[in-house]
């Protein structure tokens, strides 16, 4: 799992964005139209991050639709520490 | 001079493309993150690119080596390369797919 966060969210063109996905919903769930208005994104661009993340364990979704809400996953959250030291590592 | 040159030189060649966009991709996510991985990717990237253009010179530009690889060297040993390099170059095509996400 390790692996996968380091490369999802820091080896790939659209880490940056996913990390910033990550770190709003750590704070509470929210479904993508919520998430795309915080961080000022495209709606689309957040459906794409919000599907890679999706497909590789790191967030899962509660409903499914327009409305549907999404969190961290449970495997991503034992790895929180990992999450942690990337957030860490953003130079802004 | 056969099939196989031109195919090897093409995937040699598209390995260092892919690469190219792959150091971009990483480069650009070091400037982000100053992590121990992305630097790792980076020089990853690099040593491989430098290998392929290692590879193209001979085979394209160096005087002596480029007329033997051309003329001299026959077609099972092209083969050999040819399969070598199409291999290298499909597995960096999917490492780009995953990384264009």
């Amino acid at each position: 799992m390790e692996g996968v966060l380091w490369y999802v969210l820091t080896g790939t063109r659209g880490g940056a964005n996913r990390i910033r996905i990550l770190r709003e919903l750590s704070e509470r769930p929210r479904n993508a139209n919520r998430l795309a208005e915080e961080l000022h994104l495209d709606y689309k661009t957040v459906r794409h991050h919000l599907d890679v993340l999706v497909q590789n364990g790191v967030v899962e979704h509660s409903g499914t639709g327009y409305g549907s809400v999404y969190i961290p996953s449970g495997q991503t959250r034992q790895h929180w520490d990992t999450i942690e030291r990337i957030i860490a590592q953003v130079t802004e | 001079m056969s099939i196989w040159v031109d195919i090897a030189r093409l995937s040699v060649g598209m390995s260092a493309a892919f690469l190219v966009v792959l150091l971009f991709i990483w480069g650009r996510n070091l400037l982000t993150f100053r992590s121990k991985h992305a630097l790792g990717l980076v020089v990853f990237g690099f040593f491989l690119l430098a290998q392929n253009l290692f590879a193209l010179y001979y085979y394209l530009v160096d005087p002596t080596l480029s007329v033997w690889f051309a003329t001299e060297m026959p077609d099972i040993a092209w083969q050999v390369l040819m399969g070598i390099h199409v291999l290298q170059a499909v597995a960096l095509a999917v490492l780009l797919w995953v990384t264009w996400d």
